[in-house]
């Protein structure tokens, strides 16, 4: 499938009107993604019969892809990159826990919080980011995320230690299946307010320094603080994943928030397709899905890896597959799996498959450190 | 020429250098250059490669701190702002390699441009308060306007990588414009063009002066466009202000021939 290099031509431009077999075909499609996202996992209207597991794996997904949106503020809007992610999210998991169980709070209220904390801690790093650029603001990243999980997730009275803090679900969401819908909520919430970022004028401030902060700057736009809002708003998004991550497990401890994990949700944003949300969301959760397993499952492959001599689990399937199809996003198909999204989405909206060369979103300078 | 206009009773300072200089390790940029231009002037400034002309847009616009010496815009000591307050205050500038955002549309340009007349909150834009949607709707028409008003109104969904260097030099000035600025520090507008066309950017600047109440900087090395259009015109040289006066006066100068052409007198034009 190889990507078409050409301009528009006329074909892509002209007025393009399905048959009547092609509406009922993208309807089809349309159901069957629906019934997919909103039905599959939860058994409803399904003749296939899927499990606590399968719900908690699929929850993970929409988690990631939170998590997905989250990084892709920060690589693609804002232009920089965090390779301690994962504390961003562990610092949202740790601290919903603490106020549902130490203070004894609605999950609500905790999840609210999760994203402040986030926001707070993500906007520090931010303003570091105003002097420490580059590589070496690469390098800052991932000795917070380390130092993070070494230090502050070990801290007992806040954290629990070994034993992990507890994060009971909310009530009417204790189900695995209840609990997959909440996961969806948020998402959209996520989505809508990444949607208004763009049409506005902080979005906009954002992509204009990414690309050209000096001519942002002569344009009115006060640079420094739109950066620190950029990593706030990924810290918000991240804090808010954290939140569900903690509540899906129903406890938190410190031990899956390595640097392992903060490779895999770059790889995924990455792959995704920068700048382009349905795409940041499908690659986030087929990364988690790859991750957690269930990919391999489902394809009947889990066993394949996973005997002597090689012993690939499944968690570590991301580090295998991801640096080939990140090779493959760069050279073949800049636009990740957005460059698919976007084909899908206009053939779904009545158009052609076509895959256009103004889809092709990630340049090779987005992912410089 | 466009009809005359009357002029201000007396000339009002608008932007003032006092003795600006600036250093670069053992490189002196800049030296004690002071310029004056006033309210509605068009002035120019002209002078061979690497004599600070663009040094010196950068400290009036802030991207440079001089060494010494002071910035004044409206009366007011603006050296120590940066540079997006100074745009508040109303200046606008362009670049020699273009300054727009290449990856988006020429529409989004235009927006991401009108930064600080988009009334509402960042916070509230992302939360989507319903009165964003109400000024996104008035900032998408204003920046169609603006696009209309430069002939470029057919580009507002094409994406400014790759369009032809005169079109982004125009789309650029557009941007300015849609920053609503009261000064226009515009650096070699007509750098690529063909006398026409120079010609052409020439009655435009005019007709932009006009309609938006302008007062107009350029640095140029088209010398016949810069002293047709200007009122007033600066020759620098070496990081230092060579000679100043009307433009005929200022083209004619001995210094200033050469300058730009050695020694050798007979060799003008």
């Amino acid at each position: 499938m190889a990507v078409d290099d050409k301009e528009l031509t006329p074909r892509d431009t002209e007025a393009f009107t399905p048959t009547t077999a092609g509406r009922v075909g993208r309807a089809g499609a349309a159901a069957l993604i629906a019934w997919l996202v909103l039905c599959y996992p939860t058994n409803i209207l399904s003749p296939f019969t899927v499990g606590g597991v399968e719900a908690n794996a699929a929850s993970e997904a929409i988690i990631f892809a939170v998590i997905g949106l989250s990084l892709n503020v920060l690589i693609g809007y804002v232009g920089t990159i965090s390779l301690g992610h994962q504390a961003f999210v562990g610092i949202g998991a740790f601290t919903s826990a603490y106020v549902v169980t130490e203070m004894r709070q609605e999950f609500f209220i905790a999840a609210l919080i999760a994203a402040l904390v986030g926001a707070a801690q993500a906007a520090l790093l931010g303003a570091v980011s105003l002097r420490v650029t580059g590589l070496y603001f690469g390098l800052i990243t991932l000795s917070y995320g380390i130092m993070t999980q070494e230090s502050i997730f070990q801290i007992e009275s806040l954290t629990g230690g070994t034993a992990g803090q507890p994060a009971p679900r909310p009530i009417g969401f204790e189900s695995d299946f209840r609990y997959y819908y909440l996961c969806l909520i948020v998402l959209a919430l996520v989505v809508f307010l990444d949607w208004r970022l763009i049409a506005s004028k902080g979005g906009r401030a954002l992509l204009a320094l990414r690309e050209n902060p000096r001519v942002a700057a002569t344009w009115g736009i006060n640079v420094k603080a739109y950066t620190v809002l950029g990593f706030a708003i990924s810290g918000l998004f991240a804090g808010l994943g954290g939140a569900l991550l903690a509540h899906r497990d129903t406890n938190v401890v410190a031990n899956p928030f390595g640097l392992n994990l903060a490779l895999v949700f770059i790889l995924m944003t990455v792959i995704g397709g920068l700048r382009n949300r349905a795409g940041v969301v499908v690659g986030a959760a087929f990364f988690a899905l790859l991750r957690n397993g269930e990919l391999l499952e489902i394809l009947h492959v889990d066993s394949l890896f996973a005997r002597d001599p090689i012993n690939l689990t499944a968690e570590v399937m991301p580090l295998v597959l991801g640096p080939i199809l990140l090779l493959l996003t760069i050279t073949l198909f800049p636009g990740g799996f957005g460059q698919l999204t976007n084909a899908v989405g206009r053939w779904l909206r009545g158009g052609r498959f076509r895959f256009v060369k103004a889809d092709k979103e990630v340049q090779i300078t987005d992912v410089r450190a | 020429m466009s009809a005359p206009e009357p002029m201000p009773a007396a000339p009002t300072a608008l932007l003032q250098t006092h003795d600006v200089s600036i250093r670069f390790g053992g490189v002196q940029a800049l030296r004690d250059v002071n310029i004056q231009i006033n309210e509605w002037e068009i002035v120019g400034i002209i002078g061979p490669n690497g004599a600070g002309k663009t040094t010196l847009f950068n400290c009036i616009t802030g991207f440079y701190a001089p060494t010494s010496g002071r910035v004044h815009y409206r009366g007011k000591d603006v050296t120590d702002l940066p540079v997006h307050q100074r745009t508040n205050l109303g200046m606008g500038r362009t670049f020699q390699n273009v300054g727009l955002v290449k990856s988006s549309t020429a529409g989004e340009n235009l927006k991401t441009a009108q930064h600080l007349e988009v009334d509402y909150d960042p916070i509230a834009g992302i939360f989507g308060s319903p009165r964003t949607f109400e000024v996104e709707q008035h900032t998408t028409d204003r920046a169609r306007a603006i696009l209309d008003l430069m002939g470029l109104a057919h580009l507002e969904s094409t994406r400014v990588q790759g369009l032809p260097y005169g079109v982004l030099k125009r789309l650029e000035l557009a941007a300015v414009l849609a920053t609503d600025p009261d000064v226009l520090l515009l650096d070699e507008p007509g750098s690529g063009m063909g006398p026409e066309e120079a010609e052409e950017l020439g009655d435009l600047l005019l007709k932009l002066r006009e309609e938006f109440e302008l007062t107009i900087v350029m640095i140029d090395h088209h010398v016949p466009l810069v002293t047709r259009i200007s009122d007033y015109m600066y020759c620098l040289n070496f990081g230092e202000v060579l000679t100043e006066g009307l433009p005929d006066d200022v083209r004619r100068h001995p210094e200033v021939v050469r300058a730009y052409l050695g020694d050798d007198p007979d060799e003008v034009h």
